[in-house]
């Protein structure tokens, strides 16, 4: 489509300011979509790490973990249904260090299939923000309800839930903290079966039961779609204005024998030609943002995220150029023949 | 061969209808220049752009090689105004975004000529030489002067070989100089090319380059 670039080389300043605007428009959706999934991250990394599967929770709990108690019942049930189960809980807690300084966290603990780190009785494996804090390896740290001292193993690296870091310790442990021998979650790698008494979940699903992670989520997705729908009009307004200047020569092409459709290539080529171009910059500077951005804030942006959001700013383009474009499809040859101009 | 029987036009206004055509009949002959003159408003443009496949008649027939283009649908008629017809209008109407070069380039493009690169760049090269523009080969059309543009659209108009020329005023906005340069490439290209033209002109100078004269008198063609 050698016309529709001769037509861009043309008039470079007009879709030079297009190009810049959708670059700004992708930097900023890139960005907090950065922004969005790094605080995630940063609240349930936890959860996130986890393979696709179903979450099962006691029905009567209501989405809320700390009150679900699987009984043994439906543990066994669960068995007939699934192979390699594992069984979890989490509380929120709070340990002292040696020098007294009390550290919030979550206490993390699980049985059967493996996809959590262990710890043996009577110690805990913490996650590395709290070694930040000053925890150091085989120190001795308490935790009001469990008699004995507890021993850090050692240090995981990004495991939180709640925006807290996480601890993993040993069931009895755990049985001892919270006063229960029920598991509250159990876990499996497969699609969801039904159980009498149990709820289940996705992934996405049980994310969603953590009240600040939907609120937190939702804002900034928000904020995204937003940005999708302002770069789709922008699209639309900017090749209808581009349209109606046009709109004499589209006549006359068509008088000549040109096609619609290759009236309307042109556009899509120009519309695609410049979204590729700013959204290459605008990846380009996010992927230097991610190196750049120190590890106070929370960013993360993945290739995944990246590659969906291009998709969705060539989509959004091209459904906003092609509606714009809809007066090229409307204009006869003859309106353009008995109109001036060049 | 092209002929027109019987053809009519009328356009509605309102509640009322205007007609501006009326038991029209006329035959082009290939090869031969006819030029279409009378008073303004007498339906000229009305019976070229018919035609020339560009609106609908209300009535009649016309039949270009023994192809009836009533019968044809809208993308046979664009294939047809594409490959075999060629257009002058008033306005240059050149692509604004384009070079001189690349107007005639994308119209064989358009026409769907199957011409190899050398042979399409030796074209576009004789037909700027005829038409006195090859120095203007890579102008920009809004660089160039009304005649200028005039003799490019003139080219762009003939670069795909059609068979048909169809010319509406097309020296109305130059001088009579300018106007009699243009007349001139017309009838060279035409004859050595032996292309059907119909041209409309009310300016009477330019009847002299016409085979054959026919003039649109009381919405009818008198003189066929
Ligand atoms: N689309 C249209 N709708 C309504 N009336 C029209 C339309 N096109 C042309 N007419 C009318 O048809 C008549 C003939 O118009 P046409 O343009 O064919 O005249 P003409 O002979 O080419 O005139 P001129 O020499 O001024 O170009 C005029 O009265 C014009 O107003
Ligand atoms: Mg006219």
């Amino acid at each position: 489509m050698k016309i529709a670039i001769q037509e861009i080389l043309k008039n470079k300043l007009r879709y030079s300011i297009l190009g810049i605007i959708i670059l700004l428009i992708a930097f900023l959706t890139l960005a907090i979509s950065g922004l969005a999934r790094g605080l995630s991250y940063d609240n349930a990394s936890l959860i996130l790490d986890m393979p696709e599967g179903t979450f099962y929770m006691e029905e009567a709990a209501e989405d809320k973990h700390n009150f679900s108690a699987i009984s043994d019942v439906q543990i066994n049930n669960l068995n007939d249904a699934h192979d390699n189960m594992t069984l979890m809980s989490i509380q929120m807690g709070e340990v002292e260090d040696s020098s007294g300084q009390a550290h919030s966290l979550v206490f993390v603990t699980s049985e059967g299939h493996e996809i959590f780190p262990k710890a043996a009785q009577n110690e805990l494996l913490l996650d590395g923000s709290l070694q930040d804090e000053g925890i150091q390896s085989g120190e001795e740290v308490s935790t009001r309800l469990i008699s004995d001292n507890l021993t850090v193993s050692g240090f995981t690296e990004q495991q939180t839930y709640s925006h807290s870091p996480a601890a993993f310790i040993h069931p009895n442990d755990f049985s001892e903290l919270v006063q229960s021998d029920a598991s509250q979650i159990v876990f499996v790698e497969d699609e969801a079966a039904a159980i009498d008494g149990l709820t289940a979940y996705s992934n996405d699903e049980f994310l969603n039961t953590l009240p600040s992670f939907s609120s937190e989520q939702m804002s900034l997705n928000m904020i995204t779609y937003f940005l999708y729908a302002i770069s789709g009009l922008l699209f639309a307004i900017f090749f209808y204005m581009i349209n109606v200047q046009k709109l004499t020569t589209f006549g006359i092409l068509k008088a000549v024998g040109v096609k619609t459709i290759t009236l309307f290539k042109m556009m899509w080529t120009q519309m695609i030609l410049i979204t590729i171009i700013a959204l290459g910059i605008a990846v380009g500077i996010s992927q230097l943002l991610v190196m750049v951005m120190p590890d106070a804030i929370p960013f993360q942006l993945t290739w995944e995220v990246t590659l969906f959001t291009s998709a969705v700013f060539m989509i959004i383009g091209f459904i906003g150029a092609t509606l714009s474009g809809i007066q090229i499809s409307k204009v006869e040859p003859m309106y353009a023949i008995n109109q001036g101009g060049a | 061969m092209i002929t027109i029987e019987n053809l009519e036009k009328s356009f509605q206004f309102g509640s009322g209808e205007d007609k501006v055509l009326d038991q029209v009949n006329l035959s082009l002959n290939s090869g031969e220049i006819t030029a279409l003159n009378g008073v303004s408003g007498s339906g000229k443009s009305t019976l070229l752009t018919i035609i020339a496949g560009l609106q609908n008649a209300t009535n009649g027939k016309i039949v270009v090689d023994g192809v009836e283009l009533t019968n044809l649908k809208e993308s046979e008629l664009r294939q047809r105004r594409a490959s075999q017809f060629g257009f002058i209008f008033q306005q240059s109407h050149l692509i604004p975004f384009l070079s001189v070069k690349d107007q005639l380039a994308f119209m064989i493009e358009t026409a769907g000529r199957k011409w190899s690169r050398k042979e399409r760049e030796e074209k576009i090269d004789a037909m700027l030489e005829a038409v006195d523009m090859m120095k203007h080969k890579d102008s920009n059309p809004n660089n160039l002067s009304g005649g200028e543009k005039q003799r490019v659209a003139i080219a762009r108009a003939l670069i795909h070989e059609p068979e048909v020329l169809f010319a509406d005023e097309v020296t109305a906005s130059l001088d009579s100089k300018r106007s009699t340069q243009v007349m001139e490439i017309i009838r060279n290209i035409a004859q050595t090319r032996k292309i059907t033209v119909l041209m409309v002109t009310h300016d009477e100078d330019m009847l002299q380059y016409a085979d054959r004269v026919v003039t649109m008198k009381d919405r009818k063609i008198i003189d066929a």
